[in-house]
């Protein structure tokens, strides 16, 4: 067991359910999305896409592209929930929760697509 | 992706991976510890508001306690977060500032702006293998004749060197091993475009190797080699090598030429100098003894020489063994062989060097040479001298020291390459020249000397093709009769004279010297002219430009727009009558 291949391997899936945690829910409900969560997923990408830089090999180049993909998803998500609540006047509406989450589920997507490279990956390795 | 992009991504993970870290856990923190707001009411800060925070605060901005002053819950956490977070941000800035300065960064950076260098080449370009005294002098002429040039050599001190040089068109240098194919074909040898490799390192072996390389690799491409010893040369043509130059034949061969007619030597020398030099002298060269100081690879072909001239020579060298072998070669000879390093006046003396016509100094050593030629002229002043240099930073000492001819390898190599590639068609005329009467040269040297200034001309070839001389091309084609007169003509103003002679016109394999004023050119002629450098600016002018052309011919500057020929009155049919 590669310990490297853990740590690396954790945070791919940790973002991937997280992410999964964050957007499920009604769309429209601000109730069923929490802050927190999407902060954390925020986080646990950005970590994840660090640890895939520096790959030369295509399948790496394809898992920094999904990881990349997921990213401006969520921080675009972000973005739209602080311009929402600091900068407009009407406050989040359920408009608003039903952007942010739709480009969360986006992201989703991106980080499914990054896991099943990684489980290919994997599978395609000879013990 | 670029290695450079590449190994810094992979160096940053570790910083970044703690910056984030860091800063997530501290915006973390302040969105959960409460605070309290203007009125006293328990207040939470939201993402937004500690990522702000927190940003200023790591990058030790520090805009202070907003929106609301903090509570000393607060304060603690706030106390923390500056700890680690300054310390996080710092280390990543100098995991960067010393990722730039490592070695294997740098030479990553420099591999890949070769890379790109070599990418943005779009005309054939030569690879040439060595920048030593040689390389420099060849990438100099080549570079500012609008010839690209690619250089590998394995000193760093070489590349330096070429980078800090100013050439007409950037020449891209890389710092690797030409012997090792994979390097030699990073630095060119598989790009398109390569038109030649020119293995130029002062190591026999290495150029052999370059050669082997090429012509296994890519046969297509012509190899030029230098070589200092015959086995190597011998070995080098067994596989087709296209050009295998050997300094010490090559003078050797100027230096017969020069024996047998001295106009011969100078036209040589005129023709295939650097352009705009002072032109040399002319040289007479007297029947009599002769003095030989070093037998080495000089020395013995220049006794060949000397010898096959029926001339008396004494031959004087440092090392026995050399005099036994010549012994024992030529029983038969009345030369002296005197041991010796032919720098002090006893052997000099001794050599005859008081009732002597011409000295060779031609060791290895240029403080000996230059010593034998000072000591010689002490006692004889009428002396010819031919002096072997072997180090280009010395070339003053030889100018000063009156020697007529100075042999410098590096030199004799670089001009012949030069010319190989530049002007083939020069080759070819001087070989013609060598099967020429002396009289025919005598005259083709007054006539050159009447033409050009005392500056050494330059020498160029143009070809009457479509994509070189398009005016010409069109012209001929349409049957207009072109001779070398019209031609010759200054395309500004015509009564002015251009500084410019024909030496010959190449014709399906036959080469017509010295073409008349009255010669008549037909299309894909390649014609060899000598001259200024403006001549040069003029006669190409005339063969790409039409209005050039016709002016030269007809003397008229006939409009070309429809406006202008309406004025005028030359309709298009009467225009072709004008040509």
């Amino acid at each position: 067991m590669n310990l490297e291949k853990v740590i690396f391997s954790f945070f791919m899936i940790l973002a991937l359910t997280l992410n999964f945690g964050f957007f499920y829910g009604d769309v429209h409900n601000p109730d069923h999305h929490n802050v927190y969560e999407l902060y954390a997923v925020i986080v646990i990408n950005l970590i994840a896409t660090i640890m895939k830089f520096g790959d030369r090999s295509q399948l790496g180049a394809m898992l920094l592209a999904t990881s990349l993909v997921a990213n401006v998803q969520l921080i675009s998500a972000a973005v739209v929930w602080a311009v929402a609540e600091h900068v407009q006047a009407a406050g989040v509406t359920e408009a608003t929760i039903a952007t942010i989450v739709s480009l969360s589920g986006g992201a989703v997507l991106a980080n499914i697509i990054s896991v099943v490279i990684l489980v290919l990956e994997a599978s395609m390795l000879r013990h | 992706m670029n290695p450079a992009t590449s190994l810094i991504l992979r160096q940053m993970r570790a910083p970044l991976i703690v910056i984030i870290t860091v800063f997530s856990i501290a915006t973390l923190g302040m969105v959960v510890i409460p605070g309290v707001d203007a009125q006293g009411q328990p207040w939470h800060m939201d993402f937004f508001h500690a990522l702000y925070f927190v940003s200023f605060t790591a990058t030790t901005i520090g805009f202070g306690e907003i929106p609301y002053p903090l509570t000393d819950a607060q304060r603690i956490w706030v106390l923390i977060t500056i700890f680690f977070s300054v310390i996080g941000w710092f280390y990543a800035l100098s995991k960067i500032v010393s990722l730039i300065q490592t070695p294997i960064f740098k030479r990553a950076v420099i591999h890949s702006n070769f890379k790109r260098s070599l990418n943005q080449i779009n005309q054939k370009f030569y690879l040439v293998c060595g920048y030593g005294e040689t390389g420099q002098d060849l990438v100099e002429g080549l570079a500012n004749k609008e010839s690209r040039c690619v250089v590998i050599d394995n000193n760093h001190n070489a590349i330096e060197t070429l980078e800090v040089q100013n050439y007409l068109s950037y020449v891209p240098g890389l710092e690797a091993d030409a012997q090792v194919p994979s390097q030699l074909e990073y630095a060119g040898l598989s790009h398109k475009l390569c038109s030649g490799v020119i293995a130029i390192t002062n190591s026999d072996q290495c150029n052999l190797k370059i050669a082997i390389i090429s012509k296994l690799l890519h046969p297509g491409i012509p190899v030029i080699c230098r070589t200092e010893h015959n086995d190597y040369e011998e070995n080098m043509q067994s596989f087709n090598t296209d050009h295998t130059i050997n300094p010490f034949d090559t003078f050797a061969h100027t230096f017969a030429m020069a024996m047998k007619s001295s106009a011969l030597y100078l036209l040589n020398d005129w023709l295939t100098g650097v352009p705009d030099t002072v032109l040399s002298d002319p040289i007479v060269f007297k029947k009599g003894h002769w003095v030989l100081c070093g037998y080495g690879r000089l020395g013995k072909r220049i006794y060949q020489t000397l010898k096959n001239q029926g001339l008396s020579v004494t031959i004087i060298d440092t090392i026995p063994a050399l005099r036994d072998h010549f012994i024992m070669n030529n029983s038969d000879d009345e030369t002296k062989f005197i041991i010796g390093t032919g720098t002090d006046a006893k052997t000099l003396k001794e050599a005859g060097i008081e009732n002597a016509v011409g000295l060779v100094s031609g060791s290895d050593n240029d403080s000996n040479n230059l010593s034998s030629i000072m000591t010689a002229q002490m006692f004889n002043s009428e002396l010819i001298i031919i002096a072997r240099q072997n180090e280009m930073v010395n070339k003053e000492l030889f100018l000063a020291s009156n020697a007529q001819i100075i042999m410098h390898p590096s030199e004799i190599v670089a001009r012949q390459i030069r010319t190989l590639l530049n002007n083939p068609l020069l080759i070819e005329f001087l070989l013609e020249c060598y099967l020429q009467s002396t009289e025919w040269i005598n005259i083709t040297i007054s006539l050159l000397s009447g033409t050009i200034s005392e500056l050494t001309p330059h020498c160029w070839t143009s070809i009457l093709n479509e994509e070189e001389s398009p005016a010409m091309h069109s012209a001929l084609s349409k049957g207009r009769k072109i001779t070398i007169k019209h031609i010759l003509k200054n395309p500004l103003q015509r009564h002015k004279k251009i500084y410019c002679m024909p030496l010959m016109v190449r014709r399906n394999n036959n080469n017509f010297l010295l073409p008349e004023k009255d010669f008549q050119l037909i299309q894909n002629d390649e014609i060899l002219f000598c001259g200024s450098s403006q001549a040069e600016h003029h006669i190409s002018h005339c063969m790409r430009d039409i209005h050039a052309l016709n002016y030269v011919m007809s003397f008229k500057d006939a409009p070309d727009s429809l406006l202008g020929r309406y004025i005028t009155g030359t309709t298009k049919h009467k225009r072709r009558n004008n040509d």
